[in-house]
């Protein structure tokens, strides 16, 4: 067991985790937020557990809760500006961009951060960006559609 | 899926802290963690059971590129930062083409071009890069020495490099670059940046006239892992550049290394995609050359 | 793209109505089931056989159990003798077929790679993970059938050994029921084949591939003495789940509850099936009296399940020379695997390909044959385009087969033998409802100049580009009405739902179907705004949960807007009758239904508008203060609906795609995909976009990526997404969809269901339009997945 200090979504939490505790399992089931999900169970290529790790977009079944120690960690659930939904969450609801949702936490947190490094995409480049989250349902052209939308929305 | 028991974690901040953390343990049992996108597959699905895990990320000595004697990239640098660094010489511009490809954007902003070639998996891009470019890989040890490795001997066998476990690899570096010299980099995946099915890397320098004066071409995907061409490279010298001669070149390519049938591509697909991506990287090497 | 919808004509039906789900779905508030935990939670992990047909000699679970924090280990040994076999008769079809018996963990051999040998049961998941790892099985190797037609062979080594040799099912479709009607039949199609102008003759061969839901299976079991199960499972038949349950466990019936929790992340079909997984949570729960849940790795989930199409057709075809289809013949085999999931068995996929061979096509005649071989793989399980993406990507190609044999344009040749009217019956027996595949068509081919794109095609080829441009139809079932469910799944087809309105005038909906992902919360409101007046946010809607939603048979075969939407509207209408009436009694008026306008929360008289009264007060009146009522009339506003269709119901579809081939490397882009669609009418274009989007990428990735692999020793190659590709964002093309609607007259609505084969027209199309582009070369597609290394080979070969 090693005890670690890491703020997630601006609130820090000093925990004994054992050494070999997943990031993500940290998340969803020490500090109990439970929008980060797991689909490929180890791989880390389907993306829908990505967060932010001090700013950039990480996938977290791909670290160890001990490499997070003293870092700042964002998730899904801290996207939303005390309740008002940030431009990206508001587009991907207006142009449909989700349909189960299992992947979408990890969708946002990439694009969120995307977005901040690329404000005004090509399509082509949305979709290069996207390739770290596996989605199922949407066959990707409304969640490009949300993420172009977002852009301008960010932009105005 | 879930990592087996691990004993102990240490997080140095220095090359030195971090070689006595590796010597603590007994041999085999304790690993340098860099981004972790490979090795925590890795030990996730318990291929490997480190009970020690020295975690590289606060070495601040491994990180960075520096061109200020040659080019230096520290171990620890991420494919995002080889990506977005805008001043590789046109002789090392492989490594962006690389780098800008890896994975995606989550595992760029994790990955390290030090964990990529210490762990040298089977189908890869960054060794094919470094073996191209002939880059020299520096190894410190416990006992304060650092040794000099050169891609050819450090890059041994898919999983296997010439690293020694209670060594750390410090950096892959360059010499100034000689003039027009130029490098490219392009893989062929079934799906969009995924791991090569094949791989070609090529180095160029031209002589005055504007033909090939050396030439190194290596190749990624392959059953024994990334390869130097070494037919390719003496096919090139003496190119103009044209597309005749290239293409007779990287069909030696493809004469020369025995390529192997898979569910993404059968040999004989291999071959050609060795040729067609071959040509492709060539020519644009000569052209970064010419610039 | 209209992101900013208004309610059209009084009615939110048709509006592009931003959903309901995703405020949470988006701020990370939907509750998964790996999201659910319990007080004293275990957690449970399978040991997997890591042979594909062994006999199991010994189990040592010693080790394991001696690991601290592990509960229990069990072997199919241990649970034999506590608990019922599948299959159980709520689990069969009405088809014959040869059953296989079988337990939640294998008895005495494994007969696939990734079978379950043993649980592990621990209180966290690394520990029950680790104990996993030291059960030690000793097995004795048999031999392996992974080969379907191998597996037919008389004397091939025996897997189901409870039957006398591997053909689970096979069955005739054509030509009546009688063996002398068979063969009258079939002689005459043989006469059609021998007088045609021209036939084609392949082996169409579509790989085992299917669908991935992003979030693996799971189940939560919690046991009391007094209220018995309650088991959280990921599924889209919660209702069928609790049946077999009962059945298995012998519990009894009120003591067994279902949930499905109200997000799932896809099912896709690969949620439907009954698993032999929910049986053992379920028992251990209730034998360990303390919550159990199993959530699947991705390599189990990859190792199991969504493994589909997986057929061999050896189809004829038999035309005119200026084009008329004649008829078909096809010797269909299919690869079961071994047969072992509860409802489908494997076979019923291949079962429903077979009836929908003859697809949107006239045929004068059909003689179509399919047999099914069990072998050591998986049993199929259920993915969207059930059973049928491999018969119409076979029939979609035979038909640009024929077209290139006579020389006519693909696209007229279809034109030309779509069925012109409907109601239709198809040679196989099926029965094509209503609507106008000749308008769909149509209108699909106002969206491409054939011959510019002709021009542009010459002028491409005389500069070394190559495209080319394909075409695929498909029709799919709209729903299943009973009269075709009951045979084919032994359950009802009917939908049925609840409707409660609120004193404060809001409405409850209740559901028995389980969605994942489908945006049933967003289309129920919509449908119950409409009827009511009301707004689409006054409404919210439960599925999943046996204990509070009347019976459905499950979220499959498009029965959300076809049945489920249908009994929503109609509970509507129900509750709306009674608010007339009361209403007119309180008016003091002599009045009904008709005679009211629910619009705008007001409940208006159309004789003299300014005679209203607000929706909430008339709702509050009737439920808290009913006195003064009319006479014999009670309060409360609550209705349950069952709805059966008159008639089994479809929608249709049309598709083209352009794409360019390089020939130097077989690789190929899509530059353009446009569908025409027969939904009937919309409840919410947005997510029916949305549908379409995702069903046909999803075809595409079947189409060129997906393919599980097994080696001739039955090991299963390709358990993890690296080996398993699935289209990522960048390998696919923006895709337009366009509509073509008309009403359905079978549903209150007009609505049709809509979006689960929509898959099954793309491989056609997309590999026609590959063909098209290299027609130069005579190159023909007979076999998936479309790896770029086999199209350069084709063309290697067409030169030498």
């Amino acid at each position: 067991m090693q005890t670690i200090n890491v703020k997630v979504n601006g609130t820090t939490y000093q925990e004994s985790v054992p050494i070999r505790m997943l990031l993500v399992d940290f998340i969803r089931e020490v500090v109990g937020l439970t929008g980060t999900h797991v689909s490929c169970t180890y791989e880390g290529v389907c993306g829908a557990c990505t967060i932010h790790l001090n700013g950039e977009a990480v996938k977290s079944c791909m670290l160890l809760a001990v490499q997070a120690d003293g870092h700042e960690i964002t998730t899904v659930e801290g996207l939303a500006n005390d309740k008002e939904l940030s431009p990206l969450q508001k587009a991907f609801n207006e142009q449909h961009g989700l349909q189960c949702g299992f992947c979408t936490a990890g969708v946002l947190m990439n694009m969120t951060e995307f977005l901040a490094k690329n404000p005004n995409p090509s399509d082509d480049e949305i979709r290069h960006g996207l390739i770290g989250n596996l989605c199922r349902c949407t066959g990707y052209v409304h969640i490009v559609n949300a993420v172009r939308a977002a852009a301008k929305s960010i932009a105005n | 899926m879930y990592p087996a028991h691990i004993e102990s974690y240490y997080r140095p901040t220095t090359v030195a802290e971090a070689l006595a953390a590796i010597t603590r343990q007994p041999e085999g049992d304790s690993m340098f963690l860099a981004g972790g996108q490979s090795l925590m597959q890795a030990i996730k699905s318990r291929m490997v059971r480190p009970t020690s895990i020295v975690d590289l990320q606060s070495v601040a000595e491994l990180r960075g590129i520096d061109q200020a004697n040659g080019l230096r990239i520290g171990a620890m640098t991420r494919y995002v930062e080889i990506a977005e660094y805008e001043q590789f010489p046109a002789a090392y511009a492989a490594l962006r083409d690389a780098a800008e490809r890896v994975g995606d954007r989550q595992v760029r902003n994790r990955g390290t071009i030090g964990g990529s070639v210490c762990w040298n998996y089977v189908a890869s891009c960054l060794p094919s890069v470094v073996l191209a470019l002939n880059g020299t890989m520096s190894l410190a040890s416990a006992d304060g020495s650092i040794r000099d490795v050169k891609a050819k001997d450090f890059i041994i066998a898919p999983l296997e490099t010439a690293r020694r476990e209670d060594e750390i690899l410090l950096c892959v570096s360059w010499p100034k670059p000689p003039p027009k010299t130029g490098s490219a980099y392009k893989k062929w995946g079934l799906v969009t940046d995924a791991l090569p099915v094949v791989g070609m890397c090529v180095s160029i320098s031209l002589d005055d006239l504007g033909k090939c004066r050396t030439a190194q071409v290596a190749v990624a995907g392959l059953a024994d892992g990334a390869q130097i061409a070494d037919a390719g490279g003496a096919a090139l010298i003496g190119s103009a550049g044209d597309e005749a001669s290239i293409s007779a070149a990287m069909n030696d390519v493809a004469d020369s290394v025995e390529t192997h049938s898979d569910h993404w591509a059968d040999a004989s697909y291999r071959e050609q995609l060795i040729k067609r991506l071959g040509v492709e990287v060539t020519l644009r090497a000569f052209a970064r050359a010419r610039r | 793209m209209a992101s900013n919808p208004q309610k059209t004509n009084d009615s939110w039906m048709g509006s592009r109505l931003a959903r309901k789900e995703d405020l949470r779905l988006v701020t990370g508030q939907g509750k998964y089931i790996s999201d659910i935990v319990l007080p004293r939670m275990l957690h449970a992990v399978f040991v997997r056989s890591d042979r594909a047909h062994a006999k199991i000699v010994s189990i040592d679970t010693s080790a394991a159990l001696a690991l601290p924090g592990v509960v229990c280990v069990v072997t199919g040994d241990d649970i034999v003798d506590e608990l019922r076999s599948m299959p159980q008769p709520v689990l069969l079809p009405n088809l014959p077929a040869k059953y296989p018996t079988f337990y939640p963990l294998c008895v005495g051999k494994v007969k696939f790679h990734g079978a379950p040998v043993a649980l592990v049961i621990a209180r966290d998941k690394y520990v029950a993970e680790d104990a996993a790892e030291l059960v030690e099985i000793e097995y004795e190797e048999l031999p392996v059938v992974v080969d379907p037609e191998a597996a037919l062979e008389p004397g091939a080594p025996l897997i189901n050994e409870d039957h006398d040799d591997n053909e689970i099912f096979s069955m005739t479709f054509t030509g009546g029921t009688t063996q002398a009607e068979h063969d009258a039949n079939d002689k005459e199609v043989e006469e059609i084949f021998q007088n045609a102008d021209v036939t084609i003759k392949e082996r169409f061969r579509v790989h085992r591939t299917g669908l991935t839901p992003m979030e693996p299976r799971g189940v939560l079991c919690d046991w009391s003495d007094s209220d018995g199960l309650t088991a959280w499972i990921t599924t889209q038949r919660p209702h069928i789940d609790r049946l077999a349950i009962i059945d298995l466990l012998d519990i009894p019936a009120d003591k067994v509850r279902v949930i499905a929790p109200r997000d799932q992340g896809g099912g896709f079909g690969v949620k439907a099936p009954f698993f032999r997984e929910n049986v053992i949570i379920a028992h251990m729960a209730r034998k360990l009296g303390q919550p159990v849940r199993w959530i699947e790795s991705r390599y189990e989930s990859l190792m199991n399940v969504g493994q589909e199409r997986d057929q061999i057709n050896y189809l004829e075809v038999a035309a005119t020379q200026d084009g008329k289809l004649l008829a078909l013949r096809n010797r269909g085999i299919a690869d079961n695997g071994t047969g072992e999931t509860g409802v489908y068995w494997g076979f019923v996929m291949p079962f429903l390909g077979a009836v929908e061979l003859p697809n949107t096509y006239t045929w004068d005649k059909a003689d179509v044959k399919l047999r099914v071989a069990v072998t050591n793989k998986a049993c199929l399980t259920p993915s969207r385009a059930f059973g049928h993406f491999p018969t119409r990507f076979a029939i979609e190609r035979a038909v640009d087969m024929i077209a290139h044999k006579i020389g006519m344009e693909p696209s007229d040749l279809r034109r030309k033998n779509l069925i012109p009217h409907l109601p239709y019956t198809s040679t196989t027996g099926e029965y094509y409802d209503s609507g106008d595949f000749v308008q769909v068509w149509d209108n699909l081919m106002s969206h491409i100049d054939m011959a510019k794109f002709r021009e542009e095609q010459q002028a491409a080829r005389s500069e070394g580009r190559y495209i080319g441009i394909g075409f695929g139809t498909g029709v799919e079932l709209s729903g299943m009405a009973s009269e075709v469910l009951v045979p084919m799944e032994n359950q009802p087809g009917y939908g049925a739902a609840s409707v409660r309105l609120d004193p404060r005038g809001t409405a409850l909906v209740f559901g028995g179907d389980a969605p994942g992902g489908q945006g049933h919360e967003t289309s129920v409101a919509q449908i119950v705004a409409s009827a009511f007046g009301i707004e689409p946010q006054d409404t919210v809607t439960t599925t999943g949960d046996t204990a509070t939603t009347p019976f459905g048979s499950g979220t499959i075969g498009a029965r959300g807007a076809s049945y489920f939407m249908s009994a929503v509207h109609n509970a509507c209408v129900e509750i709306k009758v009674k608010i007339a009436r009361i209403l007119a009694h309180d008016l003091g008026i002599s009045a009904t239904l008709d005679d009211f306008e629910f619009v705008d929360g007001q409940v208006v008289l159309r004789s003299d508008r300014s005679v209203k009264k607000s929706f909430r007060d008339i709702v509050e009146r009737i439920i808290m203060h009913p006195i003064n009522m009319p006479p014999g009339e009670v309060g409360g506003l609550e209705a349950t609906v069952y709805f059966e269709a008159a008639k089994p119901m479809i929608c249709f579809n049309a598709d083209f795609c352009t794409v360019e081939v390089d020939i130097h490397s077989g690789e190929f882009k899509i530059t353009k995909w446009v569908s025409s669609e027969d939904v009937g009418n919309v409840i919410n274009p947005l997510i029916v976009d949305g549908q379409m989007h995702g069903a046909i990428v999803q075809g595409l990735s079947n189409t060129m990526f997906e393919e599980f692999i097994y080696n001739d020793q039955g090991q299963q190659l390709t358990a993890d997404f690296e080996n398993y590709k699935i289209a990522n964002a960048a390998d696919m093309p923006d895709i337009e969809v366009t509509y073509s609607p008309s009403p359905c007259p079978h549903t209150p609505l007009g609505t049709r269901g809509i979006g689960e084969g929509r898959p099954s027209s793309v491989p056609g199309a997309l590999s026609n339009a590959i063909c098209d582009a290299l027609l130069p070369f005579g190159i023909e597609i007979t076999e998936l997945p479309l790896r770029p290394g086999a199209i350069w080979k084709k063309i290697q070969e067409s030169q030498a």
